[in-house]
């Protein structure tokens, strides 16, 4: 037992109850901070694994965008201090049984299945190599979703804004 | 890889052209009038659509992340064909006074979501795959709540893009257990490696839920009602038929590829879904009293009877699947059309109030009539044969019980369906929706839905032709 | 890849993220949580993606770019559904799905 290892396993215990905490908090902005640190600690895992690249999109993406409009769009359309209304028992329990016995299943196939770790060294992954792969149309070439996902994120930029500058009529 | 190997991407790419075409000529009309603006957006896809049955290689492209054959060819025009449709009717609704210059948007989506479509049909790479159907579904959100100043459409929208973001979740966790057990994210290297262990089953199941929600298969249609209901009618058609439709594709082509090797585990999946799908559906829609409600959850039937072919897993199977789509599209399109001129003209959606609408709106009437017969599998009409060739289909794999069940329950729907025929043509009212003449791009559609109703299940060749091609693509895959 | 720590480790960690947002779609009402809760399950997709990769296949980075796929897509998702949150709520002033009561089942 390394440093490291017990580093992981902390922090692993931490999330899982940060996304317990985020998911059962009765009120908002809580909710939103604790999946904040779920994020950074997914961020740090990318770090751990060296895939710096990785880590810093998820930075940038998810914790300076994606966490940024669930704050904003929050903060719009909610009052501090607000809290959720509590969750009907058998709504909760049913979640709950369902949640746990999926989870269950799904450990126990895990734990069930060898896992064949490879030994490969590679290189390390740098930024240049990724640009590379990213616009490759040979095979491990992503040049084609590369493509496709700015029609996505276009056709999402339309579809957002049509949705924004729509004027209510007699509504304030 | 040369130029012309594009060309094997061609419907995606005239789809992509067609998109800059809508969005540079949206600029150069009034908001005030937008008529232009549709006939060009209408010119284009009627283009590309006729443009799709022009012989076309057939290959793979980007090292196999993008395939392509006569089968996929076909697919993508079955759901060119359903948007072209869903165009001409739309135009009286995108026409009214305060929507026009909301048009090029509408048009804009609904060309992406296609592009989408045709992305998610080619997949070769679950990158693809998850892509083409994040395209098919986001955009699709925004024209669900198109109609933003009631909450209802507003409303349809949210559950929409919560529930395809919650349902793709499940089928990216399941996607990440395959990877882990095949090692390649390429459908080819799955497809290969791929073995049946309680791991890849846990795989497929969570992979399967995932497209279950797209389909809305029961136990995973939660929303489904909601969502169509509140949704613009003619949003809700393209939700219903195209939506549909492209997921039923994928979803053959991904079980009969990329799951083969898996056969036995999702065969008594599909037996089991279809009999709650088919009963469940069946008994809400005896229920319904509101039209967008009630082809909602006949909708959900109908998916239940297009697994019927999915469980046969040969090219019988395959070409039922496509068949019964063609014929959905037309049936179920021709439904919604009329729905669609009466919410338009005269706002109401519920099936009382067509009481005694035969008697102002012959024409109308009648081609409701024969939709509802074709939906419900009525001979001589298309959904006869399509209904009829997916018991077929059934029944070669020795479903027997299977098939009976899904025979009851025609019978069953038909009920429903000739509950909305009584109500046009015998039940009285005293004050019935007046006469309205829909305009020409309604009765062109109409028109096309009729025609297909009937080509479809009168000339045998579509028939042939589709078994043919899905035989084909089951020698490429040996 | 972290020394010491097995695989299996690791994925049933992301597995009880992953239910955790199951649990979370499934009780929530507010629509903002229920966002909160899809952003948890495709971070422990994003997890297994990562670390499968890095374990059993790092020759080639598929895990590594579906996962930076995945956060493209999340990133338009969770902008459209705003702007969607943010329409509702000029419309009716709450962003409940119960309180909605025009529709009902």
């Amino acid at each position: 037992m390394n440093a490291l290892t017990i580093i992981f396993y902390i922090m692993a215990v931490l999330m899982v109850v940060f996304s317990i905490m985020a998911v059962t908090s009765r009120k908002l902005l809580r909710a939103a901070i604790y999946l904040l640190f779920v994020l950074i600690g997914v961020a740090v895992f990318y770090l751990a694994v060296d895939y710096m690249f990785l880590a810093a999109v998820q930075v940038v993406v998810y914790m300076g965008g994606i966490l940024v409009l669930i704050i904003f769009s929050i903060l719009l359309t909610s009052h501090l201090g607000e809290r959720l209304q509590v969750v009907k028992p058998t709504t909760m329990l049913f979640a709950a049984v369902l949640s746990l016995v999926s989870a269950g299943v799904v450990i126990s196939v895990i734990n069930g299945f060898t896992f064949i770790t490879s030994t490969f060294e590679g290189d390390k992954l740098t930024v240049a190599h990724i640009g590379q792969q990213l616009l490759s149309y040979d095979q491990f070439g992503y040049v084609l979703p590369f493509e496709v996902i700015s029609i996505l994120l276009l056709a999402a930029m339309i579809a957002a804004i049509a949705i924004a500058k729509y004027k209510h009529q007699g509504k304030s | 890889m040369s130029f012309s190997d594009f060309l094997l991407m061609r419907n995606e790419l005239l789809l992509v052209a067609a998109a800059v075409i809508i969005l540079i000529a949206d600029m150069s009309f009034s908001d005030e009038n937008k008529r232009g603006l549709y006939n060009i957006s209408l010119l284009t896809m009627i283009i590309i659509t006729v443009l799709g049955f022009l012989p076309a290689p057939s290959g793979k492209l980007f090292g196999g992340m993008y395939i392509t054959g006569d089968i996929y060819i076909l697919m993508k025009n079955i759901l060119n064909i359903a948007t072209v449709i869903v165009l001409l009717q739309s135009r009286g609704w995108l026409e009214k006074p305060g929507q026009q210059k909301r048009m090029g948007e509408f048009i804009l989506l609904l060309v992406s979501v296609l592009i989408g479509m045709s992305y998610m049909i080619s997949s070769g790479h679950f990158i693809m795959f998850y892509l083409g159907m994040e395209l098919a579904t986001i955009p699709l959100a925004a024209l669900a709540a198109y109609e933003l100043n009631k909450s209802k459409s507003a409303e349809a929208g949210i559950k929409l893009i919560l529930l395809a973001a919650f349902s793709s979740g499940i089928l990216l966790f399941g996607t990440s257990l395959i990877y882990a057990a095949a090692g390649t994210l390429y459908f080819e290297g799955v497809m290969a490696i791929l073995d049946s262990t309680a791991f890849t089953t846990l795989g497929l199941i969570l992979f399967f839920a995932g497209l279950g929600f797209k389909i809305s298969l029961v136990p995973f249609h939660l929303w489904t009602a909601d969502v169509y209901e509140g949704a613009p009618t003619n949003v809700t058609s393209f939700l219903s038929v195209a939506s549909k439709g492209a997921a039923v594709f994928i979803l053959v082509i991904i079980l009969n590829t990329v799951f083969k090797s898996l056969n036995d585990v999702w065969d008594p999946m599909v037996y089991a879904l279809i009999i709650i799908t088919i009963t469940i559906g069946n008994l809400f829609a005896l229920r319904q009293r509101n039209i967008k409600r009630f082809l909602a959850f006949s909708s959900i039937a109908q998916a239940g009877f297009i697994m019927l072919g999915v469980i046969n897993d040969g090219g019988l199977g395959m070409a039922t699947v496509i068949y019964f789509v063609l014929v959905y599209v037309f049936s179920n399109l021709a439904a919604f059309g009329v729905a669609a001129a009466i919410e338009n003209e005269t706002g109401k959606e519920s099936i009382d109030d067509y009481n005694g609408f035969y008697r102002t709106n012959p024409r109308l009437s009648l081609v409701m009539m024969l939709a509802m017969f074709s939906l419900a599998g009525i001979p001589p009409f298309a959904g006869f044969f399509g209904k009829f060739f997916l018991f077929t289909a059934a029944a070669e794999k020795g479903y027997y019980i299977l098939t009976l069940i899904a025979v009851l329950n025609t019978i069953i729907s038909l009920y429903y369906y000739l509950l909305v025929i009584k109500a046009m043509f015998i039940d009285k009212n005293g004050a019935p929706i007046g006469y309205f003449k829909s305009d020409t791009a309604m009765q062109v559609s109409l028109v096309i839905c009729i025609l297909g109703i009937i080509v479809t299940g009168f000339t045998s060749g579509v028939f042939d032709y589709m078994v043919n091609l899905s035989q084909q693509f089951f020698l490429t895959l040996q | 890849m972290i020394e010491n720590i097995p695989l299996s480790h690791i994925l049933i960690f992301s597995t009880l993220i992953f239910f955790t947002g199951v649990y979370g779609f499934l009780t929530r009402k507010n629509m903002i949580t229920m966002l909160i809760s899809i952003e948890l399950v495709l971070n422990a997709v994003n997890i297994n993606f990562v670390a499968i990769n890095k374990y059993m296949f790092p020759e080639q980075l598929e895990g590594h770019f579906f996962t930076l796929f995945i956060i493209g897509i999340a990133a338009a998702e969770a902008a459209v559904a705003i702007a969607l949150f943010i329409n509702l709520y000029r419309n009716i002033r709450s962003i409940d799905v119960d309180e909605v009561t025009e529709m009902k089942h």
